[in-house]
């Protein structure tokens, strides 16, 4: 498998996104097994110890469980917690902006969300 | 942390050239180290100490042996695939594997055998009648069946395809490194290993000029885009390169301020062929 590592932010925080996003997306479910160190290392041709400090922050962060034997787990609760983490992380820093910018173009938020992801924004702005 | 090649004031003088001048250095176990150079600067010299191939002065210890002295024992305990095929045109791969059987008390057959299932290398198939990346194939595939601690790579893929050459870094990750064992590789294609290493050594004109571990690499070396305006200011911090995209000026900093390069532009984390590039620049001039 190719990916393109963005060069300003380590592999391992980019590493660890991926599986966040997975666990989002319901890609990786509760009690679900992570790929071994050494799978995702050669499967991303990155070295195990990038790998080991990924899987290392979503343990701190109790997101995914350590197995003796077995490997990593996804822990029960681990999408609710990161749907409300983001969930704060999207009302702190990305609303804010994003209400902003509704408010300088002139975008009826109303208008959008009745008209979905397809909307001209047009109905009921001031034009 | 234990250290598998300790180098100390390491010298090799060819009739009228230095390869290798007063270097020292240390490789820990579990570690990926590149050892990266241009021609001639003085890698194959410096694994080839390692390996007890050729003579040198000052000291070397590989796995607690001296390469000069305990060559047999030390055998044991390492492998090498160098650039240089040595695999004879005649040989079999089930000669191949019955030769390498008997003479190393490490291999395991059962080990090799399902490695080489995995690719289209049948068991009386001639060296001769094999592609360059069949041959390296066949090389690792018996490689990588020995227990040994430290493995020396010289120039691996030179000449393969893209496939093989992923293939290749691919299997030594899945099948053959861990925590106990140490890669030592010496590449040109440094961009398609960099995530790889854990460690890496630039060497030039027979001296090591960088000598250090990834995650110090992305703490020391910080690249940063600047525009015009300010091109004057990143100049006057002694920026190791600077180089021109689109207008803007790029500039590579060895340990500058992270913060004050980060109020003059967009930051980023050097490729090893960047910094590669600007560490080696005169060196064929």
């Amino acid at each position: 498998m190719t990916i393109t590592w963005n060069d300003s932010v380590p592999i391992y925080r980019q590493l660890r996104e991926r599986v966040v996003a997975m666990i989002l997306d319901g890609a990786l479910n509760e009690g679900d097994p992570l790929p071994s160190v050494r799978q995702v290392a050669a499967d991303f041709q990155i070295n195990p110890l990038t790998v080991s400090k990924a899987y290392q922050e979503l343990v701190d962060d109790q997101l995914v469980e350590k197995r003796r034997g077995l490997g990593m787990f996804v822990i029960d609760g681990a999408r609710e917690a990161l749907l409300k983490s983001e969930r704060e992380r999207f009302l702190r820093e990305e609303w804010p902006a994003l209400f902003a910018r509704l408010q300088r173009l002139g975008l009826d938020l109303k208008t959008l969300l009745r008209e979905g992801p397809d909307s001209t924004g047009n109905e009921g702005s001031q034009s | 942390m234990n250290a598998v090649v300790t180098a100390t004031g390491l010298s090799k003088t060819y009739k009228n050239s230095i390869a290798l001048n007063d270097v020292s250095f240390r490789i820990e176990s579990g570690r990926i180290v590149g050892l990266i150079g241009p021609n001639g600067a003085g890698k194959t010299t410096a694994l080839k100490a390692i390996l007890g191939l050729t003579d040198f002065k000052g000291e070397l210890n590989v796995l607690g042996f001296d390469p000069r002295t305990q060559r047999d024992q030390l055998m044991e305990q390492v492998c090498f695939i160098a650039d240089v095929a040595v695999l004879p045109r005649w040989i079999r791969v089930r000669e191949a594997i019955d030769f390498v059987a008997n003479v190393h008390p490490r291999f395991n057959r059962a080990k090799c055998e399902a490695f080489l299932a995995r690719t289209k290398l049948t068991p009386n198939q001639r060296v001769k009648q094999m592609s360059k990346g069949m041959i390296v194939q066949l090389h690792l595939a018996l490689v990588m069946a020995i227990d040994a601690r430290l493995l020396v790579l010289d120039e691996p893929t030179l000449g393969l395809d893209i496939l093989y050459r992923k293939q290749f870094y691919q299997s030594l990750l899945e099948d053959y490194f861990d925590e106990n064992k140490t890669i030592i590789v010496t590449t040109h294609q440094v961009e398609e290993i960099e995530n790889i290493l854990t460690d890496l050594m630039f060497i030039r004109d027979g001296r090591i000029v960088l000598d250090t571990d990834m995650d110090t690499v992305g703490e020391r070396f910080v690249e940063v885009m600047v525009s015009a305006e300010k091109a004057a200011t990143a100049r006057s911090m002694r920026p190791l390169d600077e180089r021109q995209v689109f207008g803007k000026s790029i500039f590579l900093f060895d340990g500058a301020d992270r913060a004050t390069l980060e109020s003059m532009g967009e930051v980023r984390r050097p490729t090893v062929s960047d910094l590669f590039v600007a560490t080696m620049k005169g060196t064929y001039a």
